[in-house]
């Protein structure tokens, strides 16, 4: 249902974008009857209903038409950005997600103390500062200045993981400055409110040690909407990076919608966003899953 | 001059130069011209070696022409940046961005090369001759090149190419270019190695359209299928197109076949980037060697750096600010339009936006790079005088000023020259108001042009606007597509009889003299009506670590590789 009305929204912004796709394509001094005819061709000139249906007839067959701008086929352009923007938010996900719950949940053991003033002070700090910035000081300090790390993201044809990694890693870094402090605070936030809870106290009066009540319980529980938050970002990682990757050169998925939207190649564009969608989605049945896992109250109702 | 060279000279004007070329000989034994603008005249008009060796000796100029390469290291790939990535396929004759044409520029070639200094340099074509008006041009070409297809180029191949490049229906972006100049019946094969050019008008600098100016020109086979330029190599460069990803990158290997013999590099990979930040850390970086394309508003990092170098290309590349001589507002008024120009301080623009690169404009198209260019004293420089433009708005009903809105495009330095000419307008009491559209909105719609109306796109239609041209090596298109009536990008939709015929008499003249003449009404008519402000012409910029030798930037915006190496 998500998918079928994200299809409508993207089908009918796209047509909303100025400029006449036979005119882009032929270029100023085609005559108006080439462009015409040229619409006709790609079929542009249809209603708007039936280039919709037909556009999802061939997206139920796996054809996402030809790009209109390259002339290649679109799936032959958007399968290496997603792939690649895959890899980054694998990356980035792995850098930020550890790093994230350890700092909130150790400010809520440290609750008012100096740890949870630094990381939630810094966390929010980093949030504020727009991604194209933290990016430039990365590249700046870390490629530049101290010569540690590519300043693209794109690694040489044929290269091995680690090579991968360390291309993807000032990116990577980029990313977790601008997630850090949003998805700390929200571990921050279920860890208090764990530890305040009548189970914890339950726990800790039934003699279990700190370690056991702080892993079996308090974080069982404070990691939920940590899940929640951490999936809706996904969509984000996935397709919402045109910034990173316009700095980094990256060939991302971000970058291929964006540029779609600016030479208004149709196919492109709404393939590309309801590709993100489906990734979206599917990061959303993940985190759904692993929140059931979590919480036993959502099996036992399921089961019930 | 001795008896000898007296004689040699006399021989030669009989029975080499014909008469456009002893025009060019008087000039230079009369000292109009000097010696290296003979040059470049001798390389237009196709003068032979030895004509021009005679004339040279006979002018008491103790050199004779030569073309340097410089020998540089074999091996290596150079890694080049290219901003932004082509918006389109790659399809030379429709080539009308950046980025596209850089990337064909490296595998493709012409039939004659536009080097620095405006100098015209054989390439595909070994000489071409002009009848005695120059409308009929014939062209000899070289022998035993081979396409990367491996069959043997000849004038079928060249037909073919000019007949797509000049055709009205093949979606050709060289027809500003060769509009009024050049029909699809103009073309025809003399022999296998020769080519006739029929021209609709005389045009004396034929040979520049002919040339990597028009860089839509690449030779292609006659047999070349549309669509299949990055698919299958079939360029005559020194460089072989093995891989191209839209909106990634591009990969070249040298061309063992090339007719030039041997390229220096092995190779050359391109990257395309959307942003000149991220160009610039990787030039820092050390992940590429050149960026194709540097401005200084933008890849400020790359100058005053000694680990790099700035190629600089002096050229007509400039922005052009049409007013609307036709429509019902203030701007109709040309008292209204010199005071919007008057209030433009030049020299601090070309300071603010450029640095040192580039030159002050006159509101005319002739760059001061243009030989042709008469400028002051003879047509007087226009300078900022606010005082004066606040009495042409009294003396043309506006002294209290009105409101108007500038439209253009996000582009290179457009949105800051629109905020300083927002800025100087104020001072008379223009309310200048902002429409800064990205690019494919700016040229988005239609743009037929006359005699079926100029469309619907908001770069012919505005009642003011800014619009980037690139570079060209005569000022032909400008004054065709741009200022004529019924130009195709008549964006002031501006037309003065006097000017057409001036700019008729021009475009026909051969003698340097007479170019000037007739440049000299057209500026000073321009200047008059001023339908157009050119505030500055600006150089071609590349960028590159001190590894690379033997490039240079070509305002024209193409990518010459064959002589360029790794240290």
């Amino acid at each position: 249902m998500t998918l079928f009305v994200l299809s409508i929204l993207v089908f009918a912004a796209s047509q909303l974008l100025p400029g006449d796709i036979g005119r882009n394509v032929l270029g100023p001094f085609a005559s108006s009857h080439d462009v015409q005819a040229l619409n006709h061709e790609l079929g542009v000139d249809r209603p708007i209903y039936v280039q919709y249906g037909d556009w999802i007839w061939r997206l139920a067959h796996a054809n996402l038409g030809m790009s209109l701008e390259y002339k290649v086929p679109v799936a032959s352009l958007l399968g290496p950005s997603l792939i690649n923007s895959l890899k980054l938010a694998t990356v980035a996900f792995l850098l930020v997600v550890p790093l994230s719950i350890i700092g909130g949940v150790f400010a809520a053991l440290r609750r008012g103390h100096l740890p949870d003033r630094v990381i939630t002070l810094t966390g929010l700090s980093l949030t504020a500062v727009p991604e194209f910035i933290s990016a430039i000081m990365l590249i700046l300090i870390f490629g530049l200045l101290l010569n540690w790390l590519p300043v693209t993201a794109a690694s040489p044809p044929e290269s091995d993981v680690i090579t991968q990694v360390k291309y993807l890693l000032l990116p990577g870094m980029a990313l977790v400055m601008v997630l850090f402090g949003y998805i700390a605070r929200m571990a921050r936030a279920g860890t208090i409110e764990a530890l305040d809870s009548d189970y914890t106290r339950t726990a800790y009066l039934k003699g279990l040690d700190t370690r056991t009540v702080i892993s079996r319980h308090v974080l069982r529980n404070s990691l939920l909407p940590t899940i929640a938050v951490i999936a809706t970002q996904m969509g984000y990682l996935i397709g919402g990076l045109v910034v990173i990757e316009k700095l980094f050169n990256y060939n991302g998925i971000g970058q291929r919608i964006y540029t779609a939207a600016l030479n208004k190649d149709f196919t492109m564009l709404q393939s590309g966003v309801l590709v993100v969608g489906l990734v979206y989605l599917t990061a959303t049945l993940i985190a759904d899953v692993l929140y059931s896992l979590l919480n036993p109250r959502i099996r036992y109702a399921a089961a019930e | 001059m001795d008896r000898e060279i007296r004689r040699r000279l006399t021989d030669d004007r009989r029975t080499l130069a014909g008469p456009i070329g002893n025009i060019l000989i008087d000039e230079l034994l009369d000292g109009r011209v000097d010696r290296r603008e003979f040059l470049r005249r001798a390389s237009v008009f196709g003068l032979s070696t030895s004509v021009i060796g005679t004339a040279l000796v006979a002018a008491a100029c103790s050199s004779s022409p030569s073309s340097s390469s410089s020998g540089g290291k074999v091996g290596g790939r150079l890694r080049v940046g290219i901003i932004p990535p082509p918006a389109h396929d790659i399809e030379p004759h429709t080539f009308a961005d950046q980025g596209a044409l850089e990337t064909g520029s490296i595998a493709g070639e012409h039939l004659i090369r536009a080097a620095p200094g405006l100098k015209l340099v054989a390439e595909l074509a070994t000489s071409w001759n002009p009848n005695g008006d120059a409308s009929a041009w014939t062209v000899k070409l070289r022998q035993n090149v081979k396409f990367q297809t491996g069959q043997v180029m000849t004038a079928d191949d060249v037909v073919a190419t000019y007949k797509r490049l000049v055709s009205p229906t093949s979606g050709s972006q060289a027809l500003s270019a060769f509009k009024h100049v050049l029909s699809p019946d103009g073309v025809s094969k003399v022999d296998d190695n020769t080519v006739m050019f029929q021209l609709d008008n005389p045009t004396a600098s034929f040979p520049y359209l002919l040339s990597s100016t028009t860089y839509q020109g690449i030779i292609l086979p006659a047999n070349y299928l549309l669509g299949t330029f990055t698919s299958k190599p079939q360029t005559t460069g020194a460089f072989v197109l093995k891989s191209y990803t839209p909106g990634v990158g591009a990969k070249y290997d040298r061309y063992t076949g090339w007719w030039g013999g041997h390229a220096a590099l092995d190779g050359v990979d391109v990257n395309y980037y959307q942003d000149a930040a991220a160009a610039d850390a990787a030039l820092l970086g050390g992940t590429i060697d050149l960026i194709a394309q540097i401005n200084v508003s933008t890849d400020r990092a790359l100058f005053n750096n000694s680990k790099f170098q700035i190629f600089g290309g002096r050229g007509a590349t400039h922005r052009e600010v049409p007013m609307r001589v036709d429509l019902d507002n203030p701007l109709k008024d040309k008292r209204v339009r010199q005071a919007i120009a008057l209030t433009l301080d030049r020299p601090a623009i070309v300071s603010t936006l450029f640095n040192k690169f580039a030159d002050v404009g006159n509101d005319t198209p002739w760059a001061p790079v243009y030989p042709s260019s008469v400028g002051p004293p003879d047509v007087p420089q226009r300078q900022q005088d606010v005082n004066k433009a606040k009495q042409l708005m009294a003396a043309a009903g506006f002294g209290n000023g009105f409101s108007i809105t500038l439209t253009t495009e996000m582009t290179g330095e457009i949105p800051q020259l629109a905020q300083i000419i927002q800025r100087s307008v104020k001072a008379i009491g223009i309310d200048l108001k902002l429409s800064v559209l990205t690019s494919t909105a700016y040229f988005a719609g239609s743009q037929t042009g006359p005699p079926s109306g100029y469309g619907d796109t908001p770069w012919l239609n505005a009642p003011i606007n800014i619009t980037d041209w690139g570079h060209r090596s005569v000022p032909n298109v400008f004054l065709t597509a741009a200022l004529e009536s019924n130009g195709v990008w008549n964006a002031a939709h501006y037309s003065n009889p006097q000017f057409d015929a001036a700019a008729k008499g021009f475009i026909g003249a051969i003698s340097i003299d007479d170019q000037r003449k007739y440049a000299k009404q057209a500026e000073t008519i321009l200047l008059e009506d001023t339908p157009v402000i050119f505030p500055y012409f600006y150089n071609y910029l590349a960028g590159g670590t001190q590894a690379v030798k033997g490039y240079y930037a070509d305002p024209q915006g193409t990518v010459f590789l064959s002589h360029t190496s790794l240290g």
